[in-house]
């Protein structure tokens, strides 16, 4: 895959909607660019999410299944996500995206 | 005696230092404070606002956009109760009816807002008590560029432009544009009888009973009163003007004295003092985004002289337990003067500094074996107060883990930048709860500081609390032990006790006495033992120095 946009990649398999709102309004208001691509024959979400790190350029990724999301950064182990969430309410999912934005911005991340 | 591998019972004599009757305690008080009388003023900083640049307008809450006169400027204040789609929805469709100058949000969204907008404006967003913004008040607004901090708001002159005040009301808005310096984003309300004041609270006298009775005023700051303390000389008590901060402040020295010292209060003198300025971050009073102001206050560290510590008691109780001979054996400083000596590269006459918790302890032994020995007030308890009230700090704790502690910035989940510059990396990723956060190196672990704080910060008010305590501290006590008072009589001065274990004091110590051609330097008792352990050497070698010449 090429990208050559400076982003936070999001991987989605079958994502629910209001979920992945959340998350790119939360990497929105801290003004970081992102891209959503829909995989949807990915079964491993762990592995998934760090992909997306692996493919961002700026080395932060998500990956959303369902209501599961997890976060991840750049040579993290795959068994050590940095954040999950699993159906849980909308503010968390959009202090995730906040969080794999300032994961970039090296700030501290939002508990 | 189990490291050694001998029993309690071979030994033949436990020997005892008298410690120095002084106990010390500190306090501080700020002597300004800044009201806000009316909801005036919105002045903080959100890590995302949107926007940049100022305007003036009526304030009008988002609900009530459909009586919002057209041609007249509105700045719209918008509750969390709206999504950011909606606000822009409603702000987009009227925008062509009346001209919208600005934007106060409570949730953190002026980012998610601003690009959803059809048109430029300032955001303002964070702001938690939103209900309590006066509607229909004309009001400015300012967004500063990224990087910078706001212009027009923390001018006097920005604001009388914004709102055309006249003369009176620019001089009465003058506390309102201090206290938005340094801010990212900001509002000003024009209210009728609002304002914000700077009060300066009746801080009081302190009173010096010496020589020569003194008085001087809090507000005189830190220095005056140091001189003032200087030319009364040999003191005996201080006191503060009653009903007054300084006055409580004092009195709750001497009460809570009274509890350890097991002494009646008439009976309790506070002998020295060490005032040090501070400014502390204090919440305004009416704020709505929960903006705090730096305030001017005065730190005081007290001495307590308290009456002979029950030795005798303690050394027949300890006899007891252990089955040994306790002898009280020797005053403090002179057995740490003499533990000192066993230093390499020092000799008479020898100057010891021990700057304990509470107080900063001097002596000094001439060649024909005079002794001078001196307690001043202050030291690492005083420093622990000022980082914590400097930084605006919850727990005592921290603070005293910041004074020992070097810094550090957890920039990856993989490496940290250390205060001096150099670089660390981990083997493991990190717990991501680090990232981003300044740290402490403590031995073994890593403590996260919880506060919006940089690691510049932090290290410059820690290292300035030090100077003020520990450098002023050391000249003031070398001064009363030296010959004829002059430093420049003292040729070695050997730091022990526990602050000659810092990181950093004994360096800033050793470069601020060097200008005074005095060598100085954290101790090495007997060679191995560091700073540790000057008393117990020094009551060892005088017992050997006390027996009879064949006997050695």
């Amino acid at each position: 895959m090429v990208v050559n946009k400076p982003s936070i990649i999001i991987y989605t398999v079958h994502a629910e909607p209001e979920v992945l709102r959340e998350i790119c309004a939360g990497i929105e208001e801290e003004g970081v660019l992102y891209e959503v691509i829909d995989v949807p024959d990915s079964t491993d979400l762990k592995k998934l999410a760090c992909e997306a790190a692996d493919a961002s350029i700026l080395g932060s990724g998500i990956g959303l299944a369902d209501r599961h999301a997890i976060m991840q950064m750049r040579a993290v182990p795959e068994d050590k996500p940095v954040f999950e969430l699993h159906n849980t309410n909308l503010a968390a999912y959009r202090k995730l995206g906040a969080n794999s934005a300032r994961a970039i911005k090296k700030l501290p991340f939002k508990m | 005696m189990n490291r050694i591998g001998h029993p309690v019972s071979e030994l033949a004599l436990v020997r005892l230092n008298e410690a120095a009757p002084v106990i010390g305690d500190t306090a501080m008080e700020t002597i300004t404070e800044t009201i806000i009388t009316e909801s005036s003023m919105i002045g903080h900083n959100p890590s995302t606002p949107a926007g940049a640049g100022q305007a003036a307008g009526t304030l009008i809450f988002l609900e009530n956009l459909e009586s919002a006169h057209g041609g007249e400027c509105y700045i719209v204040v918008a509750s969390e109760n709206y999504s950011y789609e909606e606000v822009a929805k409603r702000l987009n469709s009227c925008h062509n009816r009346i001209q919208i100058k600005g934007l106060i949000l409570q949730a953190d969204e002026a980012v998610l807002v601003e690009n959803r907008l059809e048109f430029q404006i300032p955001i303002v967003d964070e702001v938690k008590h939103i209900k309590q913004v006066p509607e229909g008040k004309l009001a400015a607004i300012e967004v500063a560029l990224p990087g910078t901090s706001i212009r027009m708001l923390s001018n006097p002159y920005g604001i009388a432009t914004l709102l055309s005040l006249d003369a009176e009301e620019t001089r009465q808005v003058t506390p309102i544009a201090k206290s938005l310096i340094g801010k990212r984003s900001a509002v000003v309300i024009r209210t009728p009888h609002g304002n914000v004041k700077e009060n300066v609270l009746p801080a009081g006298e302190i009173y010096f009973h010496g020589v020569q009775e003194t008085r001087v005023s809090i507000d005189a700051g830190a220095d005056k009163i140091m001189e003032t303390l200087a030319q009364t000389g040999n003191i005996t008590d201080i006191s503060g003007q009653p009903d007054t901060n300084v006055g409580n402040m004092l009195a709750g020295i001497k009460s809570g004295m009274e509890k350890v010292a097991e002494g009646d209060y008439d009976f309790i003198k506070i002998t020295d003092i060490l005032a040090v300025d501070t400014m502390a971050p204090v919440m305004i009073s009416g704020a709505l985004a929960g903006e705090t102001c730096m305030e001017k206050a005065v730190g005081i560290a007290a001495m307590v002289k308290t009456r002979q510590l029950p030795m005798e008691r303690i050394a027949k109780k300890l006899g007891e337990e252990l089955g040994v001979y306790v002898k009280v054996a020797g005053v403090e400083a002179v057995m740490a003067s003499l533990g000192a000596l066993t230093t390499p590269g020092t000799k008479l006459p020898i100057a010891i500094l021990d700057m304990g918790g509470g107080s900063t302890d001097a002596a000094i032994i001439e060649e024909n074996g005079t002794v001078r020995t001196t307690h001043q007030a202050g030291a690492g308890e005083l420093v622990t107060m000022l980082i914590q009230t400097e930084l605006g700090l919850n727990s005592r704790v921290t603070a005293e883990q910041i004074k020992k502690y070097p810094l550090a910035k957890i920039e990856s989940l993989y490496h940290m930048r250390l205060e001096n510059g150099a670089m660390q990396f981990f083997e493991e990723s990190i717990d991501p709860r680090y990232y981003g956060h300044v740290v402490l190196l403590a031995p073994g672990e890593l403590l996260r500081i919880e506060e919006d704080l940089s690691m510049e910060k932090i290290r410059l008010v820690r290292r300035e609390a030090k100077q003020k305590v520990f450098v002023r501290n050391a000249l003031r006590a070398l001064k009363e032990v030296a010959p004829a008072h002059d430093l420049r009589n003292i040729p070695n001065v050997v730091l022990v006790g526990g602050s000659a274990e810092d990181f950093e004091i004994p360096e800033m110590l050793t470069e601020e006495l060097a200008n005074y051609r005095i060598v100085c330097g954290r101790g090495n008792i007997r060679k191995t033992e560091g700073p540790r352990n000057a008393v117990a050497t020094g009551l060892v070698l005088s017992y050997l120095g006390s027996l009879p010449a064949e006997e050695k």
